[in-house]
C-alpha cells in the first residue's frame, strides 16, 4: 500500500525528524498562508519553496525523487481545472492553480513524512485540537491498515470467483453481491472494534491513550521553528519588493 | 470533491475554516457526551471501514464502477454527531497521508461533506427512517449527502473564481447527479444487507418515534440545506442573473429599498473592498442564520424536557 512508504519515512531517526511536532506545524501553516495569499510572481515563489522543501527533504533523509513523485498526487485534479483556466484564456491562473496545490501537498509530505502520526497528532491535540476527535484519528489509522487488508482479500476473492465487471450482464446481482460484501466487512469491523475495547478495558484503558514520551519543546525546537518559518515569509516579502 | 489548497481564495478557505473550527470543537464534544469515551475504538474502526469500503466497487455500467462515500452510513450507524467526527477524521488522514485534500482547504472540505454533508444524509432518515419510507429515506440521505457536499464544494470553487464554463459547470452537475443516485443505491444495498445481517443496526430503529418539533426543525434544515446548496450554487455560477432578470422586467425601478440592511446587495457596507465584504456578509449571514438555529434548537430542547 502506498501509505507505508510514508510511514517507513516518518520513522527516521534525523534532525528533522527528531524535532518536536508543534516546531514543524506552524512554519508547515505559515508556508500554506504565505503560498495562497500570493497573488503575483507566483511561478518563482514555487519554484524557491520547492528548492527549499527538496533541501529539507534531502537534509531529513527521505528520498527527496519519490517525495517530489508523491506530491504529483494531487496534479491529476488540479491540472484539470488549470487545462480549464488555460483553454479559457487566462493561463497565468491556470499555472498558479496547479503550482501552488503541488507545492502545498509537498509541504504537507516534507512535515508527515518526517513526523510519525502518532507524534503529529499529539502535537496537534497539544496546539488545541479536540482530544476526541484525534483519539479517533489515531484509531482510525491504527487500523485502516488491518480492514483494507481483509477488503483487498474480500475484493481478491470475488476476482476469483469471476466477479467481472466488464458487461452489464448480472450486474444487479454483482451490485448485491458487493453491498453484501461490504455488510459482512461492516458487521466484521464493528465485532473487532468490539474485541478492541474489551481488550483494552482490561489492560486498564479508561478513554485516554497515556503517552510513553511526552515531547518538550527545547532550544533546538525554537531554533528550527523561527528559521522554517522565517524561510517562506521572506522569500514571499522578497518576492512582492521584486514585482513592486 | 475533496479541495486541495490552492484552489479557494483567501477569504473562503479563511471564512471557512473560521466556521469549521468551532463546528467541529462542537460535533466532538457532543459525540463524547453520547458516547462513553472509552468507545473511541468503535468510532476509529468504523472509519476505518469506510477507508477500506473505497476498495469494493459496485458495477453501475459495462466497464464502470463507483464506490461508497460513507457519509451517510455512518450516520444511520451511529448518529449524525460521532459521524461527523469520524468523517472529519478521514479527511484529516486523507489531507496528511494521501495528500487527497488541502490542510488548508480542509475546513471547507469538513463543512461540505463531515458537517453539511452527514447532515442531508441524515435529515431523510431521521424524518422517514422508522416508517413505511424507510427505503426512500435511506436512498435519498445516501443521495442529498453526495449531491449536497458537492454542490458546496462546486459553489466555494465558483465563489473563488475558479473558471468554469457553461459546458463543464453542466457536466459536472451532471456527474454529481449519477455520483449522488449511485451513493443512493450502494447505500440502500448496503443498509438492506446490514440489517439482514444484524436487525438494529440503524441507529433510526431505537430512536425515530418522535413527532413535533424535532420532526418539524428536521423537515425545515433539510429544505434550507438542500435550497442553500442549490442557490449558492447557482448564485455564484451566475452572479449577475438576478439582477438582469430585474433590470429586464423593470422591477428594479420600482422596488425601494423598505429596510436598509448591512448586508444589502450582498456586501457589508462598512467594508471597502469588494472580496472582503462579500465574505464579511457571508459570514454575518452564516451567523444570523447559526444564531436562529440554535435558538430554535434552544426552543425545541426546552420543549421537550417539559
Amino acid at each position: 500500500m502506498r501509505h507505508v512508504v510514508l510511514d517507513r519515512w516518518s520513522r527516521g531517526s534525523s534532525a528533522v525528524h527528531r524535532r518536536d511536532p508543534r516546531a514543524k506545524i506552524v512554519p508547515l501553516l505559515l508556508l500554506l498562508i504565505a503560498l495562497a495569499t500570493a497573488n503575483r510572481a507566483v511561478p518563482l515563489f514555487a519554484f524557491e519553496l520547492v528548492l527549499v522543501l527538496a533541501a529539507g527533504l534531502w537534509w531529513a533523509r527521505v528520498p527527496v525523487l519519490g517525495a517530489l513523485a508523491r506530491a504529483a498526487l494531487v496534479l491529476p485534479f488540479a491540472a484539470s481545472f488549470a487545462a480549464i483556466a488555460w483553454l479559457g484564456g487566462d493561463p497565468a491562473r491556470g499555472l498558479s492553480l496547479a503550482l501552488k496545490s503541488y507545492v502545498s501537498a509537498l509541504a504537507v509530505l516534507f512535515v508527515v513524512s518526517t513526523t510519525p502520526l502518532p507524534a503529529l497528532l499529539r502535537g496537534l491535540e497539544a496546539m488545541g485540537a479536540p482530544r476526541f476527535l484525534l483519539e479517533v484519528t489515531q484509531f482510525l489509522y491504527r487500523y485502516l491498515f488491518l480492514v483494507s487488508e481483509e477488503a483487498q482479500r474480500m475484493a481478491d476473492a470475488a476476482a476469483a470467483r469471476n466477479a467481472s465487471l466488464r458487461s452489464w450482464r448480472g450486474s444487479g446481482e454483482r451490485f448485491r453481491a458487493s453491498a453484501g460484501a461490504l455488510a459482512v466487512l461492516f458487521e466484521r469491523s464493528y465485532m473487532r472494534a468490539a474485541n478492541i475495547h474489551r481488550a483494552m478495558l482490561a489492560r486498564g484503558f479508561e478513554g485516554r491513550l497515556p503517552t510513553l514520551s511526552p515531547s518538550r519543546f527545547n532550544v533546538a525546537d525554537v531554533v528550527f521553528a523561527v528559521l522554517s518559518s522565517a524561510i517562506p515569509l521572506a522569500l514571499r516579502l522578497e518576492g512582492v519588493k521584486k514585482v513592486l | 470533491m475533496h479541495i486541495p489548497d490552492g484552489f479557494l481564495a483567501t477569504p473562503v478557505w479563511a471564512a471557512m475554516d473560521a466556521i469549521a473550527v468551532p463546528a467541529v470543537a462542537y460535533t466532538a464534544r457532543r459525540a463524547q457526551r453520547e458516547f462513553d469515551e472509552a468507545r473511541v475504538p468503535l468510532l476509529g474502526v468504523l472509519g476505518a471501514f469506510v477507508f477500506a469500503a473505497q476498495m469494493i466497487n459496485f458495477p453501475v455500467g459495462p466497464g464502470t464502477t463507483g464506490h461508497l462515500v460513507g457519509g451517510a452510513l455512518l450516520s444511520f450507524a451511529l448518529g449524525p454527531a460521532a459521524a461527523s467526527v469520524v468523517m472529519t477524521a478521514i479527511l484529516s488522514i486523507q489531507a496528511l497521508v494521501f495528500q487527497d485534500g488541502g490542510v488548508l482547504a480542509l475546513g471547507a472540505n469538513t463543512i461540505n461533506m463531515a458537517l453539511l454533508g452527514v447532515l442531508a444524509g441524515y435529515l431523510p432518515f431521521a424524518l422517514w427512517g422508522g416508517g413505511r419510507f424507510r427505503r426512500l429515506a435511506i436512498f435519498a440521505g445516501g443521495a442529498l449527502s453526495v449531491l449536497v457536499s458537492a454542490l458546496a464544494a462546486l459553489s466555494e470553487l465558483l465563489v473563488s473564481g475558479v473558471r468554469m464554463p457553461l459546458p463543464v459547470l453542466g457536466l459536472s452537475l451532471a456527474l454529481f447527479l449519477v455520483s449522488a443516485v449511485i451513493e443512493g443505491a450502494i447505500t440502500l444495498a448496503i443498509m438492506e444487507a446490514l440489517l439482514r445481517i444484524q436487525p438494529g443496526a440503524a441507529r433510526a430503529d431505537r430512536e425515530f418515534a418522535r413527532p413535533g418539533w424535532s420532526r418539524v426543525l428536521a423537515m425545515v434544515s433539510l429544505a434550507a440545506l438542500v435550497l442553500a446548496s442549490v442557490g449558492v450554487l447557482l448564485a455564484s455560477a451566475a452572479p449577475d442573473g438576478l439582477e438582469r432578470l430585474g433590470e429586464q422586467t423593470g422591477i428594479n425601478s420600482r422596488v425601494r429599498t423598505l429596510l436598509h440592511t448591512p448586508l444589502s446587495n450582498y456586501r457589508a457596507a462598512f467594508m471597502h473592498s469588494d472580496v472582503l465584504g462579500k465574505a464579511a456578509a457571508g459570514l454575518a449571514g452564516v451567523g444570523l442564520v447559526y444564531c436562529a438555529c440554535l435558538a430554535l434548537g434552544r426552543m425545541a430542547a426546552r420543549n421537550r424536557s417539559l
